[in-house]
């Protein structure tokens, strides 16, 4: 289980995560939602224990995240951020090195149906062929907690209908899986939970099956609900 | 703790690597110049060889840091700090990787010069005379009014003494960097401000070793302040090392 508790985080005069408490349980599919600035990555990234809180806690399994979480929590950046010395043989090396849970068999699998070679430089991929590196490495961890933001970024059509096919693969009953994204319909597919942050505060935690019943309206729908004023500020 | 040394040296292979192609070619320039009798050749490779000992190593250690600063600063920092390992581990596998670097290229450039001195006195003037020029030049160097003594004690001080020291310099920048990380977070003048933070420390690391050594008898043995300055540099760089690790576990975000 990975929760927050009231945690902020506040960069300079920016309060980009703002009193955050929200709890994350197995056996779902987390869409993180909002528009750019609203949190997000702030909140991902404290997750992955790679910000430290202004504020707050940021625990999985009751305890403070930290080198024990990180066994078992699996966290794919937006950002490119591997050596630019490795090949992607080196990436899936390095995983291995370090994460119990890596199977380079999975990597490999998944290198081949993605179409990506292991003697590519990852200094010379394409912002696509990138995006499918990282998915690819960090599914290819049996980890606990899934959290890969903006997972479809940057990528056409039909790379993204695989790479939704391999985070679906992965996904089961035992793990937390949670994506943030700005392609609100993609996510809808692929998604039984949504959180809606605005402004670095948690505006909304539903169960999307059960909103649709009672409030009979999409998760896309509810999107425009929630920041359509915003966005029709911002633009006026 | 030896994957993260293995990680840490694959950062820097290529100027390893590079440092250790120049040295060969310039060897190979020696060696051509003494036996084919090029002069210009061989003097010119001698002062190749003398520079490379000199900055390879500086290269080296400074390197380290630069690498540091990288890891530091930019995305890369995901693939250390994403790893379950402490911030203890990973900073101790950068230290010891550098020192045993410099240590392994001090002790290379201590080989390869002995090797060639070795070669152009026998070919020019043999073996025993130059076992006795070397005995003349060690006569003539006096440490307060003492001979200097060259054994294997000796050399193992001299070692000890300039490992110690670069790795005060090491863990001084290291901290210097973690401090500027910590507080700008990757912001403008991160560089100029981790290098104000390193003058600052550097001067605070000296005024502490000249006291604990302002107070030991130069007269009874040379190696006596030595030792009381390794140690003294040996305690600080444990200090600095703790101070980062806390830093990097307890405030720095990437």
């Amino acid at each position: 289980m990975l929760e927050s508790k009231e945690l902020t985080k506040v960069f300079g005069s920016v309060r980009a995560v703002d009193h955050v408490s929200v709890r994350l349980e197995p056996g779902h599919v987390y869409a993180l939602l909002g528009p750019n600035g609203s949190g997000k990555t702030t909140w991902m990234k404290m997750a992955a224990g790679l910000i430290k809180p202004t504020s707050g806690q940021m625990l999985y399994n009751d305890a403070p995240v930290g080198i024990e979480s990180r066994r078992e929590v699996a966290y794919m950046s937006t950002e490119p951020y591997f050596y630019t010395w490795m090949i992607i043989k080196d990436v899936g090396r390095y995983y291995d090195d370090f994460f119990e849970d890596f199977s380079m068999e999975r990597y490999q699998s998944l290198l081949a149906r993605m179409e990506l070679r292991e003697d590519m430089k990852t200094k010379t991929l394409s912002s696509g062929m990138m995006a499918k590196l990282k998915i690819a490495v960090t599914m290819a961890r049996d980890a606990k907690v899934y959290m890969l933001d903006e997972p479809f970024n940057g990528i056409d059509l039909l790379a993204r209908d695989e790479i939704r096919a391999c985070i679906l693969q992965f996904a089961a009953y035992n793990k937390i899986l949670l994506l943030s994204s700005h392609l609100v319909e993609e996510m809808e597919a692929v998604a039984d939970r949504a959180l809606f942050i605005k402004q670095g505060q948690l505006v909304e935690s539903v169960d999307l099956e059960t909103m649709r019943m009672t409030m009979g309206v999409s998760m896309a729908d509810r999107y425009r609900q929630i920041y359509g004023h915003t966005e029709v500020q911002n633009n006026a | 703790m030896l994957k993260l040394m293995k990680y840490e040296f694959r950062k820097t292979q290529a100027t390893k690597l590079m440092i250790l192609a120049i040295t060969a070619i310039a060897e190979v320039a020696f060696l051509i110049g003494l036996y084919g009798k090029h002069d210009t050749t061989a003097a010119l490779s001698i002062a190749a060889l003398v520079f490379l000992a000199t900055f390879g190593i500086l290269i080296v250690g400074l390197e380290s840091i630069v690498t540091l600063h990288r890891d530091m600063n930019t995305k890369q920092s995901y693939m250390l700090f994403m790893t379950p390992n402490s911030s203890y581990k990973i900073l101790g596998s950068k230290v010891l990787e550098c020192s045993l670097s410099i240590l392994i290229a001090g002790a290379f450039f201590f080989a390869l010069g002995t090797l060639d001195i070795t070669l152009a006195f026998a070919k020019e003037v043999g073996l025993k005379s130059l076992w006795e020029t070397i005995q003349d030049v060690l006569r003539n160097i006096s440490i307060n009014g003492r001979p200097l003594e060259i054994n294997a004690r000796a050399l193992a001080s001299f070692t000890f003494t300039l490992l110690t020291s670069w790795i005060l310099t090491l863990t001084t920048a290291y901290l210097s960097i973690v401090i500027s990380a910590a507080l700008l977070n990757g912001k403008r003048f991160n560089g100029f401000v981790s290098f104000i933070f390193f003058l600052l420390l550097n001067w605070g690391c000296t005024k502490v070793l000249r006291l604990a050594t302002s107070h030991v008898p130069t007269s009874t043995s040379v190696s006596i302040p030595l030792l009381v300055s390794c140690c003294v540099a040996l305690v600080l760089s444990v200090i600095m090392y703790i101070i980062t690790a806390q830093i990097m576990e307890r405030k720095l975000s990437v």
